[in-house]
């Protein structure tokens, strides 16, 4: 039984149709990557099984239930955990704070989550120093290290990233390739990229969105070898197709 | 010199009971993006509460226990009857529902309790010290005592504790607390608690100062909303600093200029802030706080 698995999901913004019958799995201990242009759905993914978004039709099971209309609150407290798109670290609470409010869906007592904080600065050497700084002092790349690490803090056993690398200087981006593929050893990853090589390089699986629907998946390779995928997405050389 | 030290001394403790509203507004503004144009009604309805209490011959003590376990529970209904509903709404309903809320709330107790403006006594016997030069009126004391400790027990509570980070957090970005499991609603029900005890305690305590009528919560609310403007819109620092400004500036006017136009120097100055100053005194920190 896969750890998450998404049946036909529909969501609309209003008129507008954003997933149009998405179907996905993900097994447990993998990384799966879902690439797609801008717009095609990929942040709305996350933001429905995370709760943010209500689905108009279509299941999402999570360990085998059903968590399609369950609140965010209740969603996170189950094990999903969504970095989202944007970082949204609070910028009127220091590094260590936010980090700590990560543990909000677990039981914990503060001394533990504080305890617990630190220790997540081993993973995350580059923002120990900035422990005490202010959200909206941060650079980019800050922001996207205490995002994750936020994010680790709920324990999640699926983790949802979504577009980690936006608008980041490619060797912080390869930071927090290498930040990621230390988590897998732990916790499963649904990854949204619009990165591809990067995205890709972590993962055992992926998926490609076009306009609210699932297109292709595969193995990282396979989709390497689709010579179309790989124009359109990918950034390969082959012709582009009409 | 011993004037201005006395009148210093009385505007501090009317400025208090301004900081005190005005800290309700700051903290239901951050955490609903909404200005409760009711949060001087609180204060009113707890006056009258403690008028109450007072006259079916409890002790004080337990007048204020009730009447702040009384506010406690307005802000509970508060927030289910007035915010909850609009919640995903912008955030003009909400304004309008509070301003029918405070209209609500001051007919209600004019229904109840007529026209005529209630005394209340002070908590004290002793109506107060001399303490060199400064008469020291018991009340007032009562009054910068308990905004002392109360700035103090807010600092401690949104600085040092888990929850008030979680309440922090809220106001900053709700859709992200919600992601991370803070539970929205609980925190903004709280932060109504908070602000509706804080509105009841100015009242209570300006009470036996002032007399007790329908009309006191609305001057009271905007002599505090001028002081959030003053120290900056939606900083917990402003909205005390702004409203033990406001307190002395009106005193020394009132003493040194003119008695009748007491209340238009607030608002002299708030003006006088809106065209030199908008930000406030803590302006750029709201800013950086978003």
């Amino acid at each position: 039984m896969p750890l998450l698995e998404i049946r036909n999901l529909v969501v609309r913004y209003g008129e507008i149709e954003a997933l149009r019958g998405v179907t996905i799995a993900v097994e447990q201990g993998q990384v799966v990557t879902l690439l797609g242009a801008n717009g095609a759905g990929k942040s709305t993914t996350l933001r429905a099984i995370s709760g943010l978004a209500k689905p108009a039709s279509g299941d999402i099971l999570f360990d085998g239930h059903s968590i399609a209309g369950l609140g965010p609150e209740a969603i996170v407290r189950l094990g999903i955990s969504h970095v989202p798109e944007g970082r949204r670290v609070f910028p009127g609470l220091t590094v260590k704070e936010n980090i700590m409010l990560g543990a909000s869906n677990r039981k914990v007592s503060a001394s533990q989550i504080s305890r617990e904080a630190d220790a997540m600065f081993d993973l995350f050497p580059d923002i120990r120093a900035f422990s005490n700084a202010l959200g909206w002092t941060l650079s980019g790349g800050q922001l996207q290290m205490v995002a994750v690490a936020r994010g680790l803090m709920a324990k999640p056993r699926l983790l949802l990233l979504d577009e980690p690398s936006l608008g980041l200087a490619p060797v912080i981006v390869q930071a927090v390739f290498r930040i990621i593929s230390q988590i897998r050893k732990d916790t499963t990853v649904l990854l949204v990229e619009q990165n591809a090589r990067m995205g890709l390089s972590v993962a055992d699986h992926g998926f490609v969105l076009e306009t609210g629907r699932i297109v292709l998946g595969g193995k990282p390779d396979e989709l390497w070898g689709n010579e179309a995928i790989a124009a359109a997405y990918l950034g390969g050389h082959a012709k582009t197709h009409a | 010199m011993d004037l201005v030290l006395q009148l210093l001394f009385t505007g501090i403790g009317i400025g208090a009971v301004y900081a005190l509203v005005a800290l309700g507004f700051v903290l239901i503004f951050r955490a609903t993006n909404v200005v409760n144009f009711a949060q001087g009604e609180f204060s009113m309805v707890a006056a009258y509460l403690m008028v109450v209490c007072v006259e079916l011959g409890l002790p004080y003590w337990l007048s204020f226990v009730i009447a702040l376990a009384g506010m406690a529970l307005i802000g509970v209904i508060f927030n289910l009857g007035v915010y909850y509903p609009l919640r995903h709404r912008t955030y003009l309903p909400v304004i309008i529902a509070t301003i029918g809320a405070s209209i609500l709330l001051a007919n209600s107790v004019l229904a109840i309790y007529g026209p005529q403006p209630q005394v209340l006594q002070g908590w004290f016997d002793t109506p107060g010290i001399q303490l060199g030069p400064v008469y020291l009126d018991s009340q007032y004391l009562l009054i910068i005592g308990v905004t002392i400790l109360l700035v103090l027990f807010n600092f401690w509570f949104f600085e040092k504790t888990l929850l008030g980070k979680k309440l922090q957090a809220t106001s900053q970005d709700k859709e992200m607390a919600s992601l991370l499991g803070i539970s929205v609603s609980t925190m903004i029900m709280i932060t109504f608690i908070y602000s509706a005890v804080l509105g009841g305690l100015a009242g209570i305590l300006v009470a036996p100062v002032l007399f007790v009528s329908i009309q006191m919560g609305s001057t009271i609310a905007l002599k505090a909303f001028a002081a959030t403007i003053i120290g900056g819109f939606g900083d917990v620092a402003g909205a005390i600093v702004g409203g033990l400004a406001l307190g002395v500036i009106e005193t020394f006017g009132a003493a040194y200029i003119s008695v009748p136009y007491k209340d238009g120097f607030a608002f002299l100055v708030l003006i006088a802030f809106l065209v030199f100053r908008p930000q406030g005194i803590f302006g750029e920190r709201v800013a950086e706080k978003a």
